[in-house]
């Protein structure tokens, strides 16, 4: 088990941050999905024990986080969605002190800084002040420093925010590559629901402080029997009409998609045999499933 | 090709305990300050005052050994110091060693005082300023970690200026004396010197660090402290002028009434003519019989007497800082042993231009004690974790 909370509630005067929250998830990269203001940076300072909560508890790694906050916070390392890179350092001294900090020692500290530094890209511009660094090199700094001490567990908060697409794109393939190939296990906050999609198995979504949602992505975003996806050489229209005819409902998506609900009982085979009769060509057919982000807002607008 | 293709390696090193965890914030502190020019100037010239006591120290050891060495200054020792003193150096020994110490580390406390405003104004207000406060309270850090990592900075730059040159300087004065009793005499000025450097340390580390938590930028925090160094000097400077002008007047005056009224008293009476009184200038005969000089030796006695008492040089936190250092040093019995080889008459001004202010030394050391609860107070409030809304 990676973390799990029971009957957690944290309050911040009249505002209820994290509201009687319960939720277990297992080890693996996981998602933490929600609005602005849904508890997502709440909960990842209860896992690390910084704040305390009005009641509940839970464990990280197996640990107490009432109890055990030290030993929790020497196993996870954790990006924070703040710019919190002060200057006058150069990004390896900034990476080693990082590694200072969790109690490496000076040299294991720098030679591991050097490591991680070349790991995510920085290599050529360890020397450089951290303060003329690009806002990707600094979010590639802070995962650097992140992950120096080689925790099991990696906690990101919106580690894309304000990045350019290739600089998206590289952490993302960072964050990947540490959950599915090192055996570093993964928090993901972000409210970019691609991102976490692309790097996650698993997601959480809060809102206001509770659990909305909670499961491995490939089953949430489950098939929708009767329902298909289909594309065509040629436009959609007039197989749409087709289609009608013999009893589905059509809907025409983005990209000259068409979704198609066939009758009761029918299978995909009314399609196959509309396209053969209007001799259409099908390019794309597959059964339709929910994307991430009909998860995410049937979640949310869930009363 | 992607960039993590150079390739991730897990680490199986051993973390070290979390009891010296505060250590790596000294490092990386002391590591910052000395990238800065200025500081590294500042610590060089506040070494100077050093090189100078060193040099007196080895003077006075020599001049014990009466070596021919020194006798090129015996007369310039004996215009300064007196030649009673320098006739017989081991007797006044101690005293001399005393004093000596005592003017270093006056001047090592102002130097003290610039080197905090050099190092301290940015030690938390840096932190705030670029929200880096979650990158120590996400790890295995608790925030007296932090504390003790930030105070550490400062006691490691005022150790540096005030205790490591104290020691080299005995050391020092220790050879070239080539007299194993000067241990014996002295080594309590070692660790009142220490003692000193901790209590500045502790003290002005915490004020600074606390100044430092109420702004993220340290330029009004460097203006704190210059507040804190020179108005607090000057306001206690004043009050204490102000107060000592005010007591010598009263005194004056009322001993000027009593020698002319003791003048008038004893004189025969004369027989009054009516025209030179009502015209006349004023009778200034009894005015030139007062004895001046009595009087002022009266008040003189009087103001050290008032001095034990006078509690307005408590505003300077200079005058604090120094009055414990002088108390643990023994200053003030130094001075009294010297005043003994200059006449009686002129030894209360003597005492009173030499030892400053006079008032018990735990007085100083309360306002100190409360400056650092207050500190304390302020920290707490101020660097509360995160446990709080964004």
């Amino acid at each position: 088990m990676l973390f799990h909370l029971e009957g957690v509630t944290k309050t911040y005067g009249p505002i209820t941050a994290l509201d009687n929250l319960s939720v277990s998830v297992p080890t693996g990269a996981v998602g933490l999905l929600g609005p602005n203001g849904s508890g997502k940076t709440t909960m990842i300072r209860t896992l690390l024990g910084l704040i305390p909560v009005d009641k509940g508890s839970g464990a990280v790694l197996g640990l107490d986080f009432h109890t055990r906050q030290l030993d929790i916070r020497r196993m996870v390392g954790f990006a924070p969605e703040d710019e919190c890179l002060f200057p006058g350092v150069a990004g390896v001294e900034f990476a080693a002190y990082a590694g200072e900090l969790v109690g490496m020692r000076t040299k294991d500290a720098m030679q591991r800084a050097h490591e991680v530094l070349d790991y995510v890209g920085l290599g050529e511009a360890r020397y450089r002040r951290v303060e003329t660094y690009s806002t990707g090199m600094k979010q590639r700094l802070k995962l650097a420093s992140a992950v120096v001490h080689d925790p099991q567990l990696l906690i990101l908060d919106e580690p894309t925010n304000g990045m350019d697409p290739a600089g998206r794109e590289e952490v993302l393939e960072l964050a990947r590559d540490l959950a599915h190939n090192k055996g570093m296990s993964l928090i993901f906050s972000s409210h970019l629901l691609p991102d976490v999609e692309a790097v996650c198995d698993h997601v959480v979504v809060l809102g206001a402080g509770r659990l909305l949602a909670e499961g491995k992505i490939r089953d949430l975003k489950q098939f929708h029997p009767g329902c298909f996806e289909v594309r065509l050489k040629t436009g959609p229209a007039a197989f749409a009409r087709r289609l009608n005819d013999l009893g589905c409902t059509t809907e025409s998506r983005e990209g000259d998609l068409l979704l198609v609900r066939v009758p009761d009982g029918g299978s995909q085979q009314v399609i196959w045999q509309a396209a053969a009769a209007q001799r259409e060509q099908i390019r794309f057919l597959r059964p339709q499933r929910s994307t991430l982000e009909e998860v995410f807002l049937k979640a949310v607008e869930r009363p | 090709m992607p960039i993590f293709d150079q390739g991730y390696q897990h680490w199986s090193g051993e973390l070290t305990g979390h009891g010296w965890r505060w250590l790596a914030i000294t490092r990386h502190g002391v590591r910052i300050g000395m990238k800065n020019r200025l500081l590294r100037i500042a610590l060089l010239i506040a070494w100077l005052p050093a090189v100078v006591l060193a040099f007196f120290l080895c003077v006075w050891g020599l001049l014990e050994q009466k070596s021919d060495l020194v006798q090129p200054l015996v007369p310039f020792l004996m215009s300064m110091i007196g030649p009673e003193i320098v006739n017989d150096p081991k007797a006044y020994r101690v005293e001399v060693w005393t004093l000596a110490y005592d003017y270093f580390l006056l001047t090592e406390l102002r130097f003290s005082m610039l080197v905090i405003l050099l190092v301290g104004p940015g030690l938390i207000s840096r932190d705030l300023r670029f929200n880096a406060l979650p990158l120590y309270f996400s790890r295995p850090l608790r925030r007296i970690d932090y504390f003790l990592g930030k105070l550490g900075v400062v006691v490691v730059f005022l150790g540096l200026v005030l205790v490591v040159p104290s020691v080299i300087a005995y050391v020092l004065g220790l050879l070239f004396s080539l007299d194993l009793t000067i241990l014996r005499d002295t080594f309590s000025l070692l660790l009142a010197c220490v003692g000193y450097g901790a209590v500045v340390s502790v003290s002005a580390g915490l004020l600074i660090l606390a100044l430092s938590s109420l702004s993220r930028n340290s330029r009004y925090v460097g203006l704190f402290w210059l507040a804190v160094w020179f108005v607090s000097s000057m306001v206690g400077t004043v009050l204490a002028a102000v107060n000592e002008e005010r007591r010598m007047h009263h005194q004056y005056m009322r001993a000027v009434e009593a020698e002319q009224q003791a003048a008038r008293a004893a004189q025969p009476p004369q027989p009054v003519q009516p025209a030179k009184v009502a015209g006349g200038p004023k009778q200034r005969a009894p005015a030139a019989q007062v004895d001046h000089r009595r009087i002022w030796a009266d008040i003189q006695r009087e103001q050290r007497e008032a001095a034990k008492t006078d509690w307005r040089p408590l505003f300077s936190y200079t005058t604090n800082v120094s009055r414990v250092g002088r108390h643990w040093l023994g200053a003030d019995a130094s001075w009294e042993k010297l005043a003994e080889t200059v006449p009686a008459e002129e030894r209360d001004r003597y005492l009173m231009d030499n030892m400053g202010p006079q008032y018990p030394w735990y007085w100083s050391a309360i306002v100190l004690a409360v400056l650092v609860g207050l500190s304390v107070c302020v920290l707490n409030f101020r660097v509360k974790s995160l446990d709080r809304l964004k």
